[in-house]
Parts: structure tokens; sequence; C-alpha cells
């Protein structure tokens, strides 16, 4: 199938496959020939682009059948992607809605701003600690247990501090930005600019749903692995 | 009271005019909107309404996949009923609450209506208070935004801090709203408390 036809029938996956480094002007080149020049597992670009256009469709067996290192590229890319990209465009839209209002409505607006920061802080201080402290224990554990090599002190990390904690740590944020469209939606006195007001809700209700499929990759996908691994390597190197 | 809205999707005529001779043996007072072909379905104004949403197995059947999969979302507010005379609801991707044969005794039929009935009008009346939340779940919420823990707006309000809890389980479900930085903005926003007080 043409790349170009794929977008056509789903313009939804445009920033997923901009995630995985392909640019527009494709032409007339199909998925296989474009995988092959950007260098991309072809059967894990597919999977990502079918979960994301079939939200029914999500091999979780198929899934987990890829390298650890594939998923968590692929991870780290939808984490540059929202905190370069879509949380500096809600943020930007935002402000624009509350320079254009100065009365009531613009005090709430106000709220609505320092409502955004603190999630926009919180939203980067969990994707750090993922990047920073999950996914190097992640590694870790994989490169103990494909060598079959590993002694107490792994087993001891894994008791101290294991995946299943960091599977419970996504709910919060997730509350937040569902909480801030509800009060823009049913409690916010209406906006000056309502075409704009609307554009950002749209743009939040489309990071909240690619929040949704990236944490369902981690939390089905990344962790049961993970999981697999860890107590594989505790029943084994238990000292 | 409100009328009560009931829209009958059946293809047969006297069945519809069975089924509100029927209706009309009982105290409620209602509106009702026949619809006889699975097109005039298509063309209802989308609205979100409660009521009882009545259809028939051959008026199913008649419908187009995709009208089938979005009357699921569109009535979902309804009370949905079935009226076939074979219990195969499973196949049907729409979820009913209740079956009614049509070959059954009238008093049976007027029973099962009564019964979806009654609860569309209690179902009514809980959510009919425009803001919902009542005078002490507001205290309540006020603390929440001003940073209190249960047990001090137990404390403050002489109730027990398990109390507390239910009322901010009941303010969540009424505003849906979940996390206390969401109850404060909308506290702060419904003037419930000013600036200064969040801690």
């Amino acid at each position: 199938m043409k790349m170009a036809e794929v977008i056509h029938l789903n313009y939804h996956l445009l920033p997923i496959i901009s995630r995985f480094g392909i640019h527009l002007g494709f032409g007339e080149k199909t998925i296989e020939q474009l995988c092959n020049e950007y260098n991309l597992d072809l059967n894990f670009f597919l999977v990502i682009l079918n979960s994301y256009h079939d939200k029914d469709y999500f091999p979780r067996k198929h899934l987990q059948g890829f390298p650890i290192k594939l998923i968590i590229e692929y991870l780290r890319k939808s984490h540059e992607y929202y905190l370069s990209i879509k949380i500096p465009l809600i943020d930007k839209l935002l402000k624009q809605l509350s320079v254009q209002d100065k009365g009531i409505s613009g005090e709430s607006m106000q709220l609505i701003n320092k409502f955004f920061s603190e999630y926009k802080h919180e939203l980067s201080a969990h994707i750090q600690r993922e990047e920073e402290k999950v996914y190097p224990y992640i590694f870790t554990i994989e490169d103990a247990f494909r060598q079959g090599k590993s002694n107490g002190d792994l087993v001891a990390l894994i008791r101290k501090y294991s995946i299943d904690d960091y599977e419970s740590e996504h709910d919060n944020v997730e509350d937040k930005l569902y909480d801030l469209q509800n009060i823009i939606i049913k409690y916010l006195p209406p906006p000056l600019d309502m075409n704009l007001c609307h554009t950002v809700l749209m743009e939040m209700f489309r990071l909240e749903t690619d929040l949704y499929d990236h944490a369902r990759i981690e939390d089905m996908v990344l962790v049961p692995k993970v999981r697999f691994m860890e107590k594989w390597i505790e029943e084994h190197f238990t000292p | 009271m409100d009328y009560i809205n009931v829209i009958i999707a059946d293809l047969s005529q006297l069945s519809r005019l069975g089924l509100i001779s029927l209706l009309n043996r009982m105290k409620y007072p209602f509106h009702i909107r026949e619809i006889a072909t699975p097109d005039k379905l298509t063309a209802l104004p989308l609205k979100d309404q409660s009521g009882l949403f009545v259809i028939s197995s051959a008026f199913l059947r008649q419908c187009p996949p995709s009208l089938v999969q979005s009357l699921q979302q569109r009535f979902d507010s309804m009370t949905r009923i079935l009226i076939s005379d074979t219990e195969t609801v499973n196949e049907h991707k729409l979820r009913f609450s209740e079956i009614i044969d049509p070959s059954d005794l009238d008093k049976n039929i007027i029973r099962k209506l009564e019964k979806q009935l009654s609860l569309i009008v209690t179902r009514k009346e809980d959510t009919e208070s425009p803001e919902g939340i009542s005078d002490r779940e507001k205290e309540v919420l006020r603390l929440v935004a001003a940073g209190l823990t249960n047990k001090e707006i137990g404390d403050k309000l002489f109730i027990s801090a398990h109390t507390v809890i239910t009322h901010r389980k009941n303010i969540t479900a009424k505003l849906g709203i979940k996390t206390i930085a969401g109850l404060t903005m909308y506290a702060l926003i419904n003037h419930l408390i000013v600036p200064e007080e969040k801690i």
C-alpha cells in the first residue's frame, strides 16, 4: 500500500509517521519502500500504525514479540513529540485565548493557564523519570536476562523497585488533562473567541487520545515483558 | 413533571399503534415519536434526551450496519427496549434494558414498561437540580480546594473523615472532576473561594 493512501485514509496517522522520522513528499512510495529507506522495522511500523488506526486492534502478543529496544525507541520518540510539539502548541493557544479576553472570562483563563502549566510540569517530570530511571532499569534487566547472568544485587534492585510501581503512576497525569477539558467545556465562562477555544479543546482531545495509546503500549506490552524477565531473574538468581 | 420522550422504531404500523395504546393506559405524560423506516431514524436530529427507545428486531435487521453501530451512542442516555419474539439479544451490538415479546399478554408487557418508566422518572428527579452539588458538598469542596486533608475537613465540619470521603466521591461524580487541582480550579471559577484562600 502506498503511504499517501494511508494518510488519505486516516490523517490522524500523520504525527505517527513523523514520529518515525518520515517526512512528507514521499510521492508514490509504498510503506515497505519507505521503511527500507528510513531503516525502519516494517512489521513494527505496521503494528503501530494499525493500533493507532483501529481502537479494537491491539495485537498484544505480537507487540510483545518485538525487541525492547524497538519499543522504547518508539516511546521516546512519542515523548519528544508531546514535549516539543504538542504541549507547546496547546500552551500557545491557551495564552492567545487569555490575551484576547480581558473580562471575567479572562481571569478564569489565567487560572486555566496556570493549571496547564502545572500539568505540563507534571507530565515532563513523569517523562523525565521514565527516560532517566525506568528505561535504563529495563535495559539492565534485559541485559541480564539475555545473557543469563545476574547476581544478588540485581535481585535486590528488582525487589526495591519493580516495574509494577511504574505502572501505577500513569493515572494522575491523565486525570488532570481530563479535568481541564471538562472544566473548559462545562464551567468556564464562554471565551470571546469561541473558535480558538474549540481549537484548543480539539488539540487537547488529540493529545489525550495519543497519550492513551502510548500508555496502552507501555502498560500492556512493555510492563508484562519486563515483569516476565524480572520473575525469571528472581527465580534463577535469588541468593 | 416533564414529558417522557418515547421513540418507537417499528416497520409495522399496527404494532406501533398497539404499543402506543398500551402506553396510553399508563399514568405518564408521553411525547411519542413514531419511526417507520431506518432512513427516518438516521434523519432524527441528535439530541441528548432521556426516555424510552423501543425498536423491533425486524426494524433493526433493516438498518445498515453503520446506523446500528451509531445507535448505541446516539441513544445512550435513553432506556432501550427490543421487541422480539426470539430472545437473541446477543446477536446485536446494541445493549437493551428489556426485551418485549410482542405475543406476550398485555399485562406482562405493561409491567415491563412500567418497570423501565419508573427507573427513568427516578433518574430524572436525581439530576434535576441545576448545579448538582448540595450546600454541604460546596462547603467540603471549599475546604478541599483550600488544601485541607479529609481529617481536617471532618474536624472543621464536625463530621467523620469517612463522611468527608463520601462527600468527595459525590462531588467528583456530579462534576466529573477527579483531581484536587481540578476541584480547586472549579472552586475558583465559581467563586467558592478567593485566590488567597488557596494555600
